[in-house]
């Protein structure tokens, strides 16, 4: 791992540089809240800011993708899609970072997405450590940081007048090796004071989940009725779902007009009762109770199980967001000290 | 104003009143602008504000929903209804920056196929001086 | 200000009669200046029911949230009242849905708090960030108390009300079984003086705007599953056979949607602001409902959710009604 300096004077420059050779995506102010947009110059990003409301996933695993296109008719015109996109995503929070890598398990497998997978391997995320979490924000509670270099390529950590950064994988080494003259080799002192700003931000964070062997504690309790008494109060809105930067439930559709048409996969929300209703009028999971069961035992027990992860990153947004105050830190909580 | 702007009209027309009108107008040679595409329904009723909405978007420049005079509905309400479905529609299309007179509506009963020549012609000409639906509509980029 | 007791009390007698399933009030949230919902099937379960300006839900969406699972063989259907906690506003939801037949009257019971104001999550959370333990709000006159820490400051209403409470016309509950308190009487009007500010710009402008608030549109249809009018078991929008709506997410079809959803309000959106604050982009969806709510104001003289016995506006007509546009 490589240890850099990168001065504030330089930070915009270094951007710019970037915005000449590639496609950057920064967080972007759009009336009240942030968003990850496409940026073509470095002043239109804000990197005053918690989190963005919509998480960057929807830059890796777009909201509405093209699988491929086709013209109607007896032979049945089909065009595959040329996945060619080349990404830097800069200003992504940990958090945000290591919900991608979660997302991997889900498109890799036996049956790899290519939609999913080539836009991650070919996109540099160089990450910007928080270092003052949100109210709401629980990274810790997973053995994680707010200024963890885990699952970046490139991490910036504001360290008072610089900016400390850490060269993690290939792809940002190639990135640095680019734009060299903006950087200065670090020193010891830099990498005490990264040090110290990582302990202070983790001590911002009052809000802790405990995790402790819920795998095993949700097993116990799926017919419990504590399930109903959290759910009770559910709406059904589907924020949480579309928010939640690890959420990856999709719906494919065609599309077409008379002369053409393409098949699309679009984000769809376990909330919503037709998610699961079958064509013969069944729905498996026919009550609200059900959906949001299914929802924490997604998160928190079948991910587990598959992929010896949680598929929780902490960041806090379907608290922030929930309309009716379901705590995800409160019921999972609640649930591990559920008796069975 | 392109000169060469041929607007595309949608009509919802209800069948027992307006679409004979327009059937009239048609049988006595009457001639009136062809940018008409007509869609028979059986009552202006039936019209959804979201068959509007979605002309708008698949390009129509303009919309026209033709019913019976009032009291000579066939199902004796659903032109009082339509009446007042279409105002809100206008006051929402007004009210989000889509000029309200691309949607019209008109009474014509089935005698009157010289007043649906007028009609068409009438809005035809105020379409075009508005020019071209380019708002929302669906741009099927793939 | 609200008494506690009063409203706890009352919500204990009516969980404890034998044909109320269950009644859904207010308790306290888990952080900060959040409350949540909570539902009372037993009397002890009265207890952790609060009322405060904290209190921004609109609990009458619960009533028609109510599954009705297939029944087994021999079992009989469910068919015990519900009980609402209501504010002046919320009332009116459930007056409007009684109007349109989507509820008995006899099948809801009304419990009224007569509300001189909420506070606005968004404008309260600016003005103190980051409050992790519970924070309490009181109703103080014409300012709201904010204890935090041991110290209050009292903030004048207008600065933190949102735009709803601040036209308020109906304070005390239209419709209500049980009032907690006493009736309150507002002084203020609805002028509509933004919708009125709106209406002066170029038709340029309004698509500019417009179309960058749409753009921000994911279609998560919070906004359609928070309001308490949205009921409709299967939502134009989740129909595949014809599709009015696609689901892809462009300004076209966010467009069609959100004029979709303003429609089918007309005449009975009751203005309680849930679609605005649950919408988590941020995308000022009062502005087409309020705009909608004063034209058929001076259309058709007609206001939503204040008479059960009143027709809804769009099943009926007049035969004067106004039809300069017709050609």
């Amino acid at each position: 791992m490589d240890k850099l300096i990168l001065s504030k004077d330089n930070l915009p420059k270094f951007i710019d540089e970037l915005i000449k050779k590639n496609t950057v995506f920064a967080p972007v102010n759009n009336n009240d809240i942030v968003i990850f947009s496409q940026i073509k110059k470095a002043n239109e990003a804000n990197f005053d800011f918690l989190n963005s409301q919509y998480p960057p996933k929807a830059l890796i695993f777009n909201q509405t993708e093209t699988i491929f296109k086709f013209k109607p008719g007896p032979k049945g015109d089909i065009e595959p899609i040329k996945i060619d996109e080349k990404k830097i995503i800069f200003g992504i929070r940990p958090c945000d970072a290591k919900s991608m890598a979660i997302l991997d398990y889900a498109f890799s497998g036996e049956f790899k997405d290519p939609y999913f997978l080539t836009k991650r391997n070919t996109s540099v995320l160089i990450g910007l450590s928080c270092m003052q979490p949100g109210v709401n924000c629980f990274c810790t509670s997973f053995d994680d940081s707010p200024a963890s270099s885990k699952y970046v390529d490139i991490l910036l950590t504001d360290i008072g007048d610089k900016y400390y950064v850490e060269v993690i994988s290939d792809k940002g080494k190639q990135i640095i090796k680019g734009e060299n003259k903006f950087f200065k080799p670090a020193k010891e002192s830099d990498e005490k004071s990264k040090k110290e700003a990582e302990k202070k931000a983790i001590n911002t964070i009052k809000r802790t989940q405990k995790t402790e062997k819920i795998v095993e504690k949700l097993d116990k309790i799926f017919e419990n009725k504590f399930w109903k008494e959290v759910a009770d109060r559910c709406i059904g809105c589907g924020v949480c779902t579309y928010l939640c930067p690890t959420c990856h439930c999709f719906d494919i559709q065609d599309e077409s007009t008379l002369t053409k048409g393409a098949r699309i996969r679009v984000w769809d929300t376990c909330m919503n009762p037709e998610y699961t209703l079958q064509a013969s009028g069944y729905n498996p999971r026919p009550a609200r109770a059900n959906r949001v069961k299914n929802r924490v035992y997604h998160k928190y027990n079948y991910y587990p199980k598959n992929y010896n992860v949680i598929a929780c990153v902490g960041c806090g947004r379907c608290i922030d967001l929930c309309p009716v105050n379901i705590d995800i830190i409160d019921v999972v909580t609640r649930a591990g000290e559920v008796k069975p | 104003m392109n000169e060469k702007f041929e607007p595309n009209i949608i009509g919802f027309l209800c069948n027992w009143c307006s679409y004979a009108g327009a059937d009239l107008a048609g049988t006595s040679r009457i001639q009136y602008p062809p940018n008409l595409k007509v869609i028979r329904v059986m009552c202006s009723g039936r019209v959804n504000p979201i068959f509007v909405i979605n002309a708008l978007q698949q390009g129509a420049d303009g919309v026209l929903i033709g019913g019976c005079h009032p009291g000579d509905c066939h199902y004796e309400r659903g032109n009082y209804l339509a009446r007042r479905r279409m105002a809100v529609i206008k006051k929402l299309l007004e009210h989000v920056g889509i000029d309200p007179n691309r949607v019209r509506m008109t009474w014509v009963s089935a005698a009157e196929g010289n007043k649906f020549a007028e009609v068409v012609k009438e809005v035809t000409e105020d379409i075009k001086k508005l020019g071209p639906m380019q708002h929302f509509k669906r741009e099927n980029k793939w | 200000m609200v008494n506690e007791k009063e409203l706890q009390d009352a919500v204990k007698k009516t969980v404890e009669k034998k044909d109320v399933k269950y009644v859904v009030g207010y308790e306290k949230g888990t952080y900060g200046f959040q409350a949540k919902p909570s539902f009372a099937y037993e009397p002890k379960d009265a207890e952790k029911f609060i009322f405060s300006p904290l209190c921004v839900h609109n609990l009458a969406v619960f009533p028609m949230l109510e599954e009705k699972p297939p029944l087994r063989k021999g079992e009989e259907p469910d068919t015990r009242k519900i009980g609402v906690v209501v504010k002046g506003c919320d009332s009116r939801a459930i007056v409007q849905i009684i109007q349109e037949k989507g509820l008995d009257r006899d099948k809801v019971v009304i419990i009224g708090i007569p509300c001189s104001g909420v506070v606005d999550p968004k404008k309260i959370e600016a003005k103190f960030p980051g409050q992790i333990k519970n924070v309490d709000v009181k109703d103080d006159g014409d300012k709201f108390a904010i204890t935090i820490d041991g110290k209050t400051t009292k903030v004048a209403k207008d600065e933190l009300m949102p735009d709803k409470c601040k036209t308020c016309q109906y304070p005390t509950p239209v419709l209500y079984d049980i009032l907690i308190g006493k009736e309150i009487k507002s002084s203020k009007k609805e002028d509509y003086k933004a919708v009125k500010a709106f209406e002066k710009k170029s038709m340029k402008e309004k698509w500019e705007y417009w179309e960058k608030q749409f753009e921000k549109c994911i279609r998560c249809y919070a906004c359609r599953n928070a309001c308490p009018l949205c009921y409709c078991k299967e939502c134009m929008v989740d129909q595949l056979d014809p599709q009015w709506v696609r689901r892809s997410v462009d300004v076209s079809e966010n467009t069609a949607w959100n004029l979709l959803r303003a429609f089918h309000l007309a005449g009975r959106c009751i203005g309680c602001g849930q679609c605005e604050r649950v919408c988590p982009m941020g995308i000022p969806l009062m502005e087409l409902n309020k705009k909608l709510e004063k034209d058929i104001l001076e259309l058709y003289d007609y206001i939503s959710g204040i008479d059960a016995e009143a027709k809804p506006l769009l099943a009926m007509f007049k035969p004067d009604d106004p039809e300069e546009f017709i050609l």
